[in-house]
């Protein structure tokens, strides 16, 4: 009870007049039954019969208080976001303040079961594309609760800002990917228990932990003094993931020595009912002590992992999908001798080890520093082959279309092959030779291969990090109204790239030569040599087998520290935050294999003689030799960026707060370097992201009724990215760097939860996300080739990447993909005794497919004459729109108290109870043109491919504590 | 209820899904059956000669039918790039063309192996006179062949059989007299589509080449202004004395670079742009000195300020050569792709020089009346110094 401090809630609450003075009154901490944590923003309600008498809000370590009460009986009603209402009698004797100690809720259990598992793995690694997911706690976030939950199906990213914006914390250490930046939740996924525990603040708010950007920032704890207390379990199946999980924990809380302990281990395994062929085999363990010296010390230790494997789904094209008459169809699989098996597999073991100590002094100080370290490896596997045919089934040759097109200037028309094709994908199951990988012929042809040279691998690339962190933060409560919050941070990450032959596929070895290069230089062998030095040492190509290095192999390397500090000023309902981050990020490549195509020149800065002849090396813009082998130059960057918010409370129920903030970015490594598989050359005109946020938010808290809404706008400025695609024309990764790519997010939001009035423990709830995303710039893109110094487009603007524009002037807007712009739910909740039921309807529309800028280029839309018309403009740069689509969704759960000392329970997730199936969640434009036409004057599009939801899938959970 | 989840997770377990899962070890594949004359599915029990195939030929292409059934040995290799999309087998009574539509057919199939070819609903057809043997042609306004390819897999998978690997065929010495009687037979003369080797081949001092300015432009013979010949005049007026006809090309075809590199040489700027009777000027002009105004120059856009020269090193793409040879009084051309692996090499030089003869085996073709080699690989080719 010492450190209480009065939310302004609270406060507000407290001083509200009354005609007479009493001294009694009520108070207590509000605390969660499992965990005995404590529970923020608890609105308590307190009866004296039918009729209200006061209301207050649990303050940030759970305490309340209620005073200016008559003597009698009364009745607290207690409510809080994810927990069952509860309800205590109160009585006042005598004036005093009557203490009930710790109030005990128990949570809803609404299967908050949400990690990277609830969104399907795309395999868009070939693509360009990259969709990660965002994940949006529920937390105490009426809008977030709902939409989280419910809107995590249509992979729908809050305010439409991308994963790389939204900061999540582990500990204290900001865990984003430090190379693309993506949210890393897969690093713990099958960890729920562990990591339950999280704090979440929206937008641009200011958080405790760091300063945090424009899409939120969320801290998960993971400490054991922060898992919840006792034995738990849990068993559940999920028809669209996987068929069985298990998964138990056992934590001591903190225990009268000073210690707590924690563990956690699950495994995931199984297929589902809608994609063949994505499977999981994933394990996770996680162990943690606390040891609390005295008052003021803390040592935390945790290390985790999840090692283990999964299957991925890949993209097809809507023809695909209508002659299979399944838009779940997985192309990465095949049969070998009868049984499944998939190319693309995501190995990982990526394991965490955690050293936090919290500093504790006093009241007003509390301080903590942290060190995180990643380590292991992260493979994915595909196949790969030497000078021999395309084994993929969907591959655009094996389709009908490829031979039958109503439009005679694509020059397909052979009826006898379009019928065979249609024949081979409208009867599947008797061609599954053909419609799926054929992994016995790639073993066939193996096989009778001179000298056991394989043709068709298993390659497996890498991207394993070295990855550490330092992170320390105070918070001092200055003075009784000013609280002083801050940080210092540094981060050392070596990222390898590199891949290795996973699966020989019955051959004897494969040759690391490339195999593109070998069609255009066969005349120069030095030029095929993946790894030159080795040629050059041993006269001839490198043999490699299973586990060997071959292809690539470079280090991403990162730097970068920073410092933050934010201030909060609190006059009675008014509150300030200010808040300033400043920081220095540098990063480079580091070549690890000299190739033959980016020679350079050898250590004394000589040319290189190789096979009895000096090579020349090629040039970079800058003038600086083309290398493949050692150090890039280095980019650095100054990052700043300040936040503005202010709050204010009306009447202990009501709360109107904006924020506004300014950042200036770095870009990812991943955005800058052209093709780092095989070169130092890096972007030319180097900008930092400059994003500038504010948001407007009005919220209701009381009577058991919940309420935000928000209105928001910002605009990021000189985006890039580099789209890496196979193009298999080519038999080479294709390279589209794209620079000053700006955007604009504006909208609004609204959460909202009210008691139905008409039953009892029923109530209406629902969100509704209205956006709108759009790209404001016209941005500049450079194409090069893996396998080519040539510069295939160099530094060309991308006028139709913001919109289509017609001769008559007429527009039409492109928007920010992979997103539903317009989002809505509504529902019923009921919630009673235990048990809880909720049904809800939802609509998602204005969602568009990611954009290739090739087919925004001049040279696209002028095809082959050179000569723009509408029609080429309007069919070549339009953006396709998704259909909107209409979802309806059941969860039912219910739990059992055994004795008072047992929990038993349930949950049942029942979605897509429409079983629609055509509901676009995601895809991409294939990066490329049809260009053998008839009249030789305009490019066609290649077929974009999709990824859909599945059709009606259930979760069901059961779970139990000793 | 944590038995009723269990059940339902096992329930729905398909045994092929939980295998991934639960099998660590390795899936045994299974194995490639190969054909016998007793295992061919449907086989009619005779089998038709490639000659008596070849006699079934109608002008425009015939559809085979009658349950015919060929077999042969494969006699080329695509591994060197020279061949592509084609493979050729042969029995006693000559070899054919078979058009498989894939790439590196090596991978498959395997030289001297044995093929079944059930003929039924396959084409055959003639290109420049050389049989063939491949799908209905496509209807499309620009086709100009008598078959297509037979490139869709459930379509080789049901007319073509891989028998036993038999051992490479040694190909026959032929003279002058044989590839005259086949000159003169046309489609069915017995050479065509055959591995043979030719020896004493003589250096004809002349080449021919095609090319392309600008590669992505139209091919057609109705677009002269994106042609340009590499090749020996055919009016004896428009020779230029002295002047060297095989346009300094020393290499059997060239690559992208070497193309590149012979554009810069110079010894091509007197090469003019055009074809037939519309000839335009040398490749040092620019297409907006030689073209109207119209779509024609308006394709080449901004390019049209270039020179062609320019223009073609823009756009290079490995390109063909085919070196004329004599054999007595009989010319052979060798026909090289650009894509070969020994595009570049150089012909030895005292083949050029004419102090050497040569002995080439490779596939020998017709091609518009006329004799044409095809290297399956280089070491195919052995200077006879005379």
């Amino acid at each position: 009870m010492k450190r209480l401090f009065l939310t302004m809630a609270a406060l507000a609450a407290s001083v509200l007049l009354f005609a007479q003075q009493y001294s009694g009154g009520v108070k207590g901490t509000v605390v969660d039954r499992n965990g005995r944590q404590a529970v923020e923003n608890a609105r308590l309600t307190l009866l004296q019969g039918a009729s209200e008498i006061a209301t207050a809000v649990s303050a940030e370590d759970g305490t309340f208080l209620i005073e200016n009460l008559a003597d009698g009986m009364y009745t607290l009603v207690i409510n809080a976001p994810e927990y069952l209402e509860t309800q205590v009698q109160v009585t006042v004797n005598d004036g005093y303040v009557k203490n009930m100690f710790n109030l005990s809720l128990t949570g809803v259990q609404r299967v908050t079961e949400l990690d990277e598992d609830s969104f399907a793995a795309f395999d868009l690694e070939d693509s360009g594309y990259n969709d990660n997911p965002t994940i949006l706690f529920g937390s105490n976030d009426v809008f977030n609760n709902i939409a989280g939950y419910n809107f995590s199906a249509v992979r729908f990213r809050a305010r439409g800002y991308s994963s790389e914006s939204q900061d999540v914390y582990l500990a204290g250490v900001k865990m984003n990917d430090a190379i693309t930046g993506y949210s890393p939740f897969s690093l713990w996924s099958g960890l729920n228990e562990a990591m339950r525990s999280k704090e979440t603040v929206n937008g641009a708010e200011m958080s405790d932990f760091g300063f945090g950007g424009y899409n939120g920032l969320t801290n998960i704890f993971g400490n054991a003094s922060n898992v919840r207390k006792g034995l738990r379990g849990s068993v559940l199946t999920n028809s669209s993931l996987y068929r069985l999980r298990v998964m138990g924990s056992y934590a001591t809380g903190l225990m009268d020595n000073g210690w707590a302990f924690a563990a956690n281990v699950s495994a995931r395994l199984g297929g589902n009912d809608w994609i063949d062929g994505v499977y999981y085999r994933s394990f996770a363990y996680y162990l943690a002590a606390d040891k609390v010296f005295n008052d003021a010390n803390k040592l935390s230790l945790v290390f985790f992992a999840t090692p283990g494997q999964r299957g991925a789904q890949n993209a097809s094209t809507q023809e695909v999908y209508d002659l299979m008459r399944d838009n779940m169809y997985n192309s990465n699989w095949g049969y070998q001798n009868g049984r499944v098996r998939n190319t693309r597999v995501r190995k990982t073991n990526e394991p965490i080890a955690i050293l936090k100590y919290d500093f504790t002094p006093s009241d007003k100080f509390e301080g903590s520093a942290t060190v995180l370290y990643r380590f292991g490896k992260n493979g994915y596997t595909a196949l790969d082959w030497y000078d021999a045919q395309d084994p993929r089934p969907d591959y655009y040759r094996n389709l009908p279309s490829y031979f039958f097109d109503a439009n005679s200037d694509m020059n397909r028309n052979n009826m006898l092959k379009y019928a065979w094709a249609n024949e081979v994908w409208t009867h599947a199951s008797d061609f599954p030779e053909l419609t799926h990988v054929n992994w016995d012929r790639l073993y066939q042809v193996n096989a009778i291969q001179e000298g056991g040279r394989s043709k068709y691998v298993q390659e497996e690339r890498h991207v394993d990090q070295r990855d550490l962190n330092l992170a320390a933060t105070f918070k001092w409560r200055a003075a009784e109204n000013l609280v002083l919050n801050g940080g210092l941070n540094a981060r050392i990450n070596r990222t390898e790239y590199y891949k290795i032959v996973a699966d020989l596929l019955g051959g004897g070895h494969f040759v690391n030569i490339d195999n593109f290069a070998e069609r255009d230089f066969a005349a120069q062998p030095y030029k095929l040599q993946n790894d030159l030095n080795y040629y050059m040492k041993h006269g001839a190509a490198q043999q490699v087998g299973v586990g060997d290095k071959y292809g690539y192999d470079y280090y991403a390397q990162v730097r970068n520290f920073g410092g933050w500090l934010t201030g909060k000023l609190t006059f009675g309902n008014f509150s300030a935050h200010l808040g300033g981050q400043l920081g220095y990020e540098s990063f480079w490549r580091d070549g690890l294999m000299r190739k033959g195509l980016f020679p350079g020149l050898d250590a004394n800065g000589n040319k290189l003689v190789v096979d009895g002849v000096a090579i020349d090396p090629t040039y970079e813009p800058d003038g600086t030799v083309t290398t493949s082998l050692g150090k890039s130059k280095v980019s650095k960057f100054l990052t700043y960026a300040g936040k503005l918010g202010l709050n204010y409370v009306i009447g202990g129920s009501m709360r109107v707060y904006a924020n506004v903030g300014y950042f200036n970015e770095a870009p990812k490594f991943n955005q800058v370097f052209l093709s780092p598989r095989t070169r130092n050359s890096i972007v030319s005109d180097l900008k930092p992201i400059k994003t500038f946020s504010t948001d407007l938010n009005w919220q209701y808290s009381g009577n058991g009724i919940n309420v935000r809404a928000t209105a928001y706008y910002t605009t990021i400025g000189d985006q890039s990215k580099v789209m890496s695609a196979y193009d298999d024309l080519q038999n080479a990764f294709s390279n589209f760097a794209i620079s000053g790519i700006d955007q604009r997010n504006m909208g609004v939001e609204l959460g909202f939860k009210v008691p139905t009035y008409l039953v009892e423990n029923l109530s209406l709830q629902g969100v509704l996300a209205l956006g709108r995303y759009e790209y404001t710039s016209t941005p500049r893109m450079t194409q090069t080739v893996d396998n080519s110094a040539e510069t295939v487009m160099d530094n060309v603007l991308v006028p139709y990447w913001k919109n289509t524009v017609l001769s008559d002037g007429t527009k039409y807007q492109h928007y920010v993909p992979s997103t539903p712009q317009t989002a809505a739910s509504l529902g019923l909740s009921y919630n009673h005794n235990y048990w809880f039921i909720d049904a809800d309807v939802e609509y998602f529309g204005d969602s568009y497919l990611d954009m290739n800028p090739l087919y925004r280029t001049d040279y696209a839309v002028a095809g082959l004459d050179n000569n723009i018309t509408d029609e080429e403009v309007f069919y070549m740069t339009s953006q396709e729109k998704f259909d909107p689509a209409w979802l309806v969704n059941v969860s039912i759960g219910k739990s059992w108290y055994i004795q008072r000392k047992y929990q038993l329970g349930f949950s049942l997730n029942a979605k897509n109870l429409l079983n629609n199936r055509s509901v676009k969640t995601g895809g991409y434009e294939q990066t490329r043109l049809v260009d053998n036409t008839v009249s030789k004057e305009r490019f066609y599009r290649f077929d974009p491919k999709y990824f859909y939801m599945a059709g009606t899938n259930y979760m069901l959970n059961i779970y139990f504590r000793f | 209820m944590f038995a009723a989840t269990v059940a339902l997770a096992s329930c729905q377990s398909l045994k092929e899904e939980w295998d991934p899962v639960l099998t660590f070890g390795e899936i045994e594949p299974a194995p490639l059956t190969l054909y016998t004359e007793s295992t061919l599915p449907g086989f009619s029990g005779h089998f038709t000669t490639i000659k008596q195939l070849k006699s079934k030929y109608k002008g425009g292409g015939v559809e085979v039918s009658g349950n015919t059934w060929i077999k042969g040995q494969v006699t080329s290799d695509d591994r060197s790039g020279n061949l592509y999309r084609e493979l050729y087998i042969q029995d006693e009574t000559g070899g054919i063309d078979v058009k498989i539509g894939k790439s590196s057919l090596y991978s498959d199939y395997k030289l001297g192996q044995w093929i079944y070819v059930y003929c039924d609903g396959l084409t055959l057809g003639a290109y420049n006179g050389m049989p063939q043997l491949g799908l209905e042609a496509d209807n499309t306004s620009t086709n100009e062949y008598e078959t297509s390819y037979i490139d869709l897999q459930a379509i080789i998978d049901q007319h073509i059989f891989r028998g036993a690997y038999g051992t490479p065929l040694t190909p026959a010495v032929v003279g002058e007299a044989e590839i005259k009687a086949a000159l003169s037979a046309g489609y069915t003369g017995e050479l065509w589509g055959k591995l043979v080797t030719v020896k004493g081949l003589k250096y004809g001092d002349e080449i021919f080449a095609l090319l392309y300015p600008n590669s992505n432009l139209a091919h057609k013979s109705g677009n002269p202004e994106n042609r340009v010949f590499l090749s020996t005049p055919q009016n004896e007026r428009d020779r230029i004395p002295g002047f060297d006809y095989t346009w300094g090309i020393d290499t059997w075809a060239m690559s992208k670079a070497l193309y590149i590199d012979y554009i810069r040489s110079g010894n091509w700027d007197t090469a003019e742009v055009g074809s037939g009777s519309t000839r335009y000027g040398p490749i040092t002009g620019r297409p907006k000195d030689y073209l109207p105004p119209g779509i024609t120059l308006q394709s080449f856009g901004t390019d049209a300020d270039l020179t062609y020269k320019e223009i073609m090193v823009k756009y290079a793409t490995a390109n063909y050569v085919s070196h004329y040879f004599t054999l007595g009084g009989t010319s052979i051309q060798v026909r090289t792709s650009g894509y070969a692996k020994f595009s570049d090499e150089k012909l030895d030089a005292r083949i050029l020089d004419g102090s050497a003869t040569v002995d080439i085996t490779g596939i020998l073709s017709i091609y518009s009346g006329a004799a044409q080699f095809t290297l399956v690989d280089e070491p195919s080719v052995s200077v006879q110094v005379n």
